[in-house]
């Protein structure tokens, strides 16, 4: 690859939208990072328990280029994708290397006559509507990234109002470990609520700082009216919380509300499934929570938990006409949890003994 | 020894204060009948040496000193003295003097605030009767336009004897290799603290950041309008770069042998490399500073002034902040910050 091109550059032209997925993945110290034909996926875990991976689109970028290296000879495989890791904190501390220095609040030096409390004052108010303003000219957070194979650093090239700051993250060797297996056409539950729901309940949980949570889910057939659906419970040193959610009411059952729009969206649960898991993942996953709008929350039968988290990305620029208006970008962000071995695993176990909160 | 003035630019003076005590808690002042000198020397970390012209915030200044050059020698705690013109932020006229209370010297600070922006729009309603209350209570409050409180702040100093300040001398630096005007120091402290944090959250077992003096940063320049920040672990290697600065030019009276020593000088030799994109390994002179000090210095910025560094390759760095609305020449205020470098 004697070619000068590099061997895969983009640019992105808001280093926040990058920072928004970024963040909610950042409970590892490394990231394992892939370069696609359609997308940088960035890889997160804990162990081999839980992993995270968000996909930073093509979409995203203004401009994406991977010249995929094409195989010494045409009887050869395609060369794998080029994967490796880098620091995360040191990518989302470079990313956001600009977003403290905002250019509105800035003083001119005292030896620019033109320079006056006035002028500073109109230019200040109406910092939001200049129109030649390196924001609303889509100036500010543009970066652009580029890594040129093995063993060279991932590059970051940002330029601001005069500073360029570049980059270059070191990239280790990835680790190569096997995605935790979901096995989408097994599902022993699937349900869809607005992600601050589950933070919430979250939240509420990590008061009394569990090691492990529950996930209790009841089929619409076994359930008595007014029983929940869904619950999530832990227990501390202080006693037990248990966050219960009720399902949508069922088209044939006419007597449920209508006026409140159900809190989970979606509910598909044939059998009474019980799982256990370690209260740190899921609190991993608070970020996202915050950040999401959506989640479906699945768990298959072998008991691997899966959050899929739906974040809306605002549009690049509030002022540029030419942008496609209410069309913003949607991103997803997984997680996958392997449920701890239940000693005492019994299926049919209900809920009761438990206090509960209700939610 | 009498030191009496008045405070004309409060504003000035509480971020110029501000700006020197997060160096150190106390200052060396140096009062006589030309300027202010306010000294910062810490234990570790960088020095400043700083001079105010009488009238960049003082005015109506008279001393009175026994000593040589009508010269008072202070000690003063930086901390109590921002608290005391902070609460001069919104007086309407400030003195301070040095006095004596119980024995202790003092520098005492009278404010005076008048309670003339005091929301009480009385006179614009209709009613009656609160126009009637309101002239009742100027008769008994007097005006409330007029009304004035005093506020004293006293600060406790030492006085030093001429003997004890003898020995404290301004560093004396070579001749720098690489002066440049700096950019915007609000953006560069930004850059330089995300950066010293980038340092801190890598934790790097060797090279820069090693030990417990904190991470260092890389700063260099060069003659042709660039400025480097750079900071290198194992994790990363990052760098900021500034093009299109000014490198003043030397004024051959104040360079020692004049066009000769111009000819000679460091900086104009350092002159024939590098270039304007800073791409370059050459040219640069560089200094490496402790990312959380660096940090303390740049909060200068506050002031707004015009700001030259110098920098003595491996060795020093020294910052002249030239403070605003002083024209060339005599009576300029000056503050001279001199940071040493840290070997590799």
């Amino acid at each position: 690859m004697a070619n000068s091109q590099p061997l895969f550059t983009a640019v992105s032209s808001s280093a926040r939208q990058l920072i928004l997925l970024l963040r909610c993945i950042s409970f590892a110290k490394k990231v394992q990072v892939r370069i696609s034909l359609d997308g940088l996926h960035f890889t997160t875990d804990q162990g081999s328990v839980m992993e995270a991976f968000v996909v930073l689109e093509k979409a995203l970028f203004t401009s994406y280029t991977y010249n995929h290296p094409a195989p010494p000879s045409s009887q050869d495989d395609p060369l794998p994708q080029p994967v490796f890791e880098v620091s995360l904190s040191s990518l989302l501390e470079t990313l956001s290397i600009f977003s403290l220095y905002d250019p509105a609040t800035i003083k001119r030096p005292s030896g620019d006559p033109s320079f006056d409390a006035f002028g500073a004052h109109r230019l200040h108010r109406h910092a939001g509507f200049d129109p030649f303003s390196a924001r609303s000219l889509g100036m500010t957070g543009t970066c652009t990234f580029t890594y040129d194979g093995d063993g060279s650093p991932l590059r970051i090239h940002m330029a601001e109002s005069g500073v360029t700051t570049s980059c270059d993250l070191t990239t280790y060797e990835a680790a190569s470990t096997d995605p935790i297996p979901f096995r989408r056409d097994a599902l022993a539950l699937k349900t869809i609520m607005r992600s601050t729901y589950l933070l919430d309940a979250i939240v509420e949980l990590a008061s009394l700082t569990p090691t492990e949570l529950t996930i209790n889910a009841f089929p619409q057939s076994r359930r008595q009216h007014g029983t929940s659906a869904l619950s999530i419970s832990a227990s501390g040193a202080l006693g037990s919380v248990s966050v219960s959610f009720s399902a949508p009411s069922s088209p044939s059952n006419g007597a449920a509300t209508t006026a409140d729009p159900p809190i989970l969206e979606t509910f598909q649960c044939h059998n009474s499934t019980r799982a256990r898991f370690s209260f740190s993942a899921l609190q991993a996953a608070q970020r996202a929570m915050g950040a999401a709008t959506k989640v479906s929350l699945r768990i298959d039968e072998a008991g691997v938990l899966s959050l899929q988290f739906l974040v809306e990305i605002e549009p690049v620029s509030n002022a540029g006409g030419a942008l496609s208006i209410g069309n913003e970008k949607v991103a997803f962000v997984d997680f996958r949890v392997v449920s701890l071995v239940d000693d005492e695993y019994a299926e049919e176990e209900d809920s009761g003994g438990s206090s509960t909160a209700d939610d | 020894m009498r030191f009496r003035a008045s405070i004309t630019n409060i504003h000035t003076f509480t971020k110029f204060t501000a700006s020197l005590a997060t160096l150190g808690h106390i200052a060396w002042v140096r009062l006589d009948e030309k300027d202010v000198r306010f000294t910062v020397i810490p234990e570790n970390g960088s020095q400043v040496w700083s001079v105010l012209a009488k009238d960049a915030v003082f005015d109506t200044y008279t001393i009175q000193s026994a000593a040589p050059g009508n010269t008072i020698n202070l000690e003063v705690p930086l901390a109590p003295l921002q608290r005391a013109l902070k609460s001069a932020q919104n007086g309407t006229a400030a003195n301070i003097r040095l006095t004596k209370k119980d024995n202790i010297p003092l520098l005492s600070l009278t404010i005076t605030t008048s309670t003339m922006n005091n929301p009480v729009p009385h006179g614009t309603q209709n009613d009656t009767g609160v126009e009637e209350f309101r002239e009742e209570s100027v008769d008994f409050f007097g005006s409330r336009q007029d009304r004035e409180t005093v506020v004293t702040q006293d600060v406790p100093i030492r006085v030093l004897a001429p003997a004890s300040v003898q020995g404290i001398h301004e560093p004396v630096c070579r001749e720098p290799d690489v002066h440049i005007v700096l950019p915007n120091l609000m953006q560069l402290k930004s850059i330089s603290d995300r950066f010293t944090r980038l340092a801190s959250s890598s934790k790097s077992k060797s090279g820069f950041g090693a030990g417990s003096s904190g991470p260092k940063l890389e700063l260099s320049g060069n003659m042709h309008g660039c400025l480097r920040l750079s900071l290198s672990t194992d994790a990363m290697r990052i760098k900021s770069l500034w093009t299109g600065l000014e490198n003043p030019e030397l004024d051959p009276d104040h360079v020692s042998q004049g066009e000769d020593g111009l000819a000679n000088h460091p900086s104009t030799r350092m002159k024939a490399m590098g270039d304007e994109t800073g791409e370059t390994d050459e040219g640069w002179a560089t200094v490496r500073v402790e990312g959380k000090d660096w940090g303390r210095v740049l909060s200068v910025g506050r002031l707004g002034g015009r700001v030259i560094a110098c920098f003595c390759h491996d060795h020093a760095l020294i910052l002249y902040v030239f403070l605003n609305g002083e024209g060339p020449g005599e009576g300029e205020s000056v503050l001279t910050y001199y940071i040493s470098s840290y070997s590799a």
